[in-house]
């Protein structure tokens, strides 16, 4: 059962770090635009 | 009870629990989270929303249950409900639909718990529900989070008396019935090919109907009688568009693909994480084919149909001509016009990836039955192999074991989903903040309220969408003053949708009534503020607006022209920031007092009566049943009853 835990937390930790790598893949490489400063807005731009 | 039973019982929905909590994070604390269609505000007027405005009855019943939530609770705190009953039950809804699929209710061995959480990981965390919660659409995802559960209903009924058939199908349709027309429309496309391809299919055919029915009569009849039109300019604002390197059809298979670029979580459109997300989507798909090929599970084919219908759907806005048979079908019969918007018909297709990761799940602890059933189906236990073997063996216990690298393997995957979609991570990177309504909209709402004389207010400057900027970052959003006062609210209900080469598409609103106000207070284009032919003469102006049945003006956006500065026809009740309330001298106004209409009640009591009736009948299907021992194995899972 310990061994069961291990693997889970090993899982867990693999899958926590590759997350790190994405979210800064993506926060590095992304330009946030939200489509304001207009004088009347659009319910969204395609 | 023990221990186990009450593992099982909790696990799916602490699952969906937890993933919420992680996609919500910052939204779950006080204050309201604003995001284009996702508008709450406090105290909703439940008379409001009865009342509604003419055209589409599209609010109805979502906000009249929000309405009446909001008698007893807060405006935020209904939200957070709401939001968060999407990740729970979505996830705890896909859960219980694979481990039913493989194990029935029957005992739950440690690897169908496993696959059934990376099924409930995956159903709540894709970029279907991350495109629409930041698209602010939280009722349709309500629906969304319904299906598993509709699903597993529709299977039960084909062995269940008629009576006790539609009571479980009315029960698993309440999602669908707070979440209103799409989120019907969504469960009549994932479980309705399931009805015809399972056994008994004319009767429970009827029987799947009349729950439908039942449960769409608050919007049902008021559409009917509405005489809404659709304008089949949708098809083309509303299509798929591409929110990947990899192109729409690609996007679409990924579960991506929203219309509006302004709702694509941050940093998803990249080429790393577009192309981890669609190897997901890949790999989920082939674990779905081989659960076909090796045990045909019993919704198999009726699911299959389903995400296979539902995606022709939303790849028929890719293409010009695609488009051009869009607008046609909208132009013959407004009933279509739920088809402009595609991608919403992804969901079944979300579903048979969540089920398909699971099986990936399930393949790699080698716990899928074979395709004769016998001995390689279930109980498995998780027992680790103490050799150092690739391959699992049966121990001298008779438990499958097996090696811990495939241990390792699968929690990594039921964390896949999260891995490869982290813009979704809390608050979708901080986009779902909660903001609290500045004091002077507050007070407005509140002089309204205590003014008993009959009048609509109008919202101005003309048009719907804000950037409010009360979180100090720009947020677009329905204007919260279509939705604060308790009365009817006339705006403007036309949709602009932006295009990529700096154009603007309109998509005409439905509300006659706001029309009428359009060409008599004939708008700039630029400022939506009365033209200044219209307010060079305040009188005149008043008495326009007071033959519109109009008392209260909201200007709920910081203008420059002061159109009523000097004016005694219009008279500043609160002035804020960016929302000033005038209110339309006595003498000019000529109103009829808004009646509710008695259909619209009727028609919601039937369903809420027909709800009672299913809950009274057996208690929620929405909850868990105990665990039976497995009485027989066999290459065809069915869900008994």
């Amino acid at each position: 059962m310990i061994k069961v835990i291990a693997a889970c937390v090993i899982g867990a930790a693999l899958a926590g770090g590759a997350t790190v790598v994405a979210t800064n893949l993506a926060t590095e490489s992304t330009a946030t635009a939200e489509p304001v400063n207009e004088t009347l807005y659009n319910y969204g731009d395609r | 009870m023990g221990a186990r039973f009450r593992v099982v019982a909790v696990l799916p929905w602490l699952v969906g629990l937890v993933a919420g909590a992680l996609a919500l994070g910052p939204a779950l604390g006080p204050g309201y989270v604003l995001r284009y269609d996702m508008l709450f505000v406090p105290d909703l007027s439940l008379s409001t929303v009865l009342a509604g405005a003419d055209g589409f009855p599209r609010a109805i019943p979502s906000d009249a249950v929000v309405a009446l939530l909001s008698l007893v609770l807060p405006g935020d705190a209904v939200q957070t409900l709401a939001l968060l009953a999407v990740f729970t039950l979505g996830g705890a809804g896909a859960f219980r639909l694979l481990a039913g699929l493989v194990s029935g209710d029957g005992r739950m061995p440690g690897a169908v718990l496993a696959a059934g959480a990376a099924a409930g990981v995956a159903y709540v965390w894709n970029p279907f529900v991350a495109e629409r919660l930041l698209l602010g659409q939280w009722a349709a995802l309500l629906g969304y989070a319904g299906l598993p559960w509709v699903l597993r209903a529709v299977v039960r009924t084909a062995s269940a008396r008629p009576g006790a058939g539609l009571a479980g199908l009315v029960r698993s349709l309440v999602p669908a019935a707070v979440g209103g027309f799409s989120s019907v429309v969504l469960s009549a496309l994932t479980a309705g090919p399931q009805v015809l391809a399972g056994p008994r299919r004319g009767r429970n055919a009827g029987l799947f109907a009349l729950g439908l029915v039942l449960v769409s009569l608050p919007w049902l009849l008021p559409s009917l009688t509405s005489g809404a039109a659709t304008d089949p300019a949708g098809a083309e604002a509303f299509a798929a568009r591409a929110d990947t390197p990899f192109g729409t059809v690609a996007s679409l298979l990924a579960l991506g693909g929203v219309w509006n670029s302004g709702a694509v979580p941050p940093g998803y459109g990249e080429p790393v994480t577009a192309l981890a997300r669609l190897l997901l989507s890949a790999v989920s798909l082939t674990g779905w084919a081989w659960w076909l090929y090796r045990s045909r599970p019993v919704v198999g084919v009726g699911l299959s149909v389903s995400a296979a219908v539902g995606f022709g759907i939303a790849v028929l806005g890719v293409s010009a001509p695609g488009r051009e048979f869009l607008a046609a079908l909208i132009g013959l019969w407004p009933g279509f016009g739920p088809l402009r918007d595609g991608q919403l018909y992804l969901a079944p297709l979300a579903l048979v990836q969540a089920l398909g990761l699971g099986a990936v799940a399930l393949w790699l602890l080698r716990a899928l039955p074979g395709r004769g059933g016998g001995d390689s189906a279930l109980p498995v236990r998780l027992e680790v192999q103490e050799a150092r073997g690739e391959r699992g063996d049966r121990g001298e216990s008779g438990a499958w074991s097996l090696p811990l690298w495939r241990v390792v393997a699968v929690v990594f995957t039921m964390l896949l989903p999260v891995v490869v979609l982290p813009g979704l991570l809390w608050g979708a990177g901080g986009r779902l903040t909660p903001v609290e309504y500045p004091g002077a909209w507050l007070a407005a709402q509140e002089a309204v309220a205590a003014d008993e004389r009959p009048g609509a207010v109008l919202v101005l400057p003309w048009s719907a969408y804000r950037g409010l900027e009360w979180s100090g970052e720009p947020v677009v959003v329905l204007d919260p003053a279509t939705k604060l006062f308790d009365r009817r609210t006339l705006w403007n209900d036309d949709l602009s949708i932006g295009t990529p080469d700096g154009g603007r598409v309109v998509v005409s609103g439905e509300d006659t009534r706001a029309r009428e106000a359009a060409r008599l207070l004939e708008p700039d284009p630029v400022t939506g503020l009365p033209s200044a032919e219209r307010v060079s003469d305040q009188d005149a102006l008043a008495e326009l607006l007071g033959g519109l049945g109009v008392r209260y003006v909201v200007v709920s956006a910081p203008v420059d022209n002061r159109f009523w500065s000097g004016s005694e026809a219009l008279s500043p009740v609160v002035e804020g920031a960016d929302m000033t309330l005038l209110e339309v001298r006595e003498q000019h106004i000529s109103v009829d007092k808004d009646d509710i209409s008695g259909l619209e009640v009727t028609s919601g009591l039937v369903t809420v009566g027909a709800i009672i009736w299913s809950m009274a009948r057996s208690g929620s299907s929405l909850g868990f049943q105990r665990p039976q021992p497995l009485k027989e194995r066999g290459a065809r899972k069915e869900i008994p009853k």
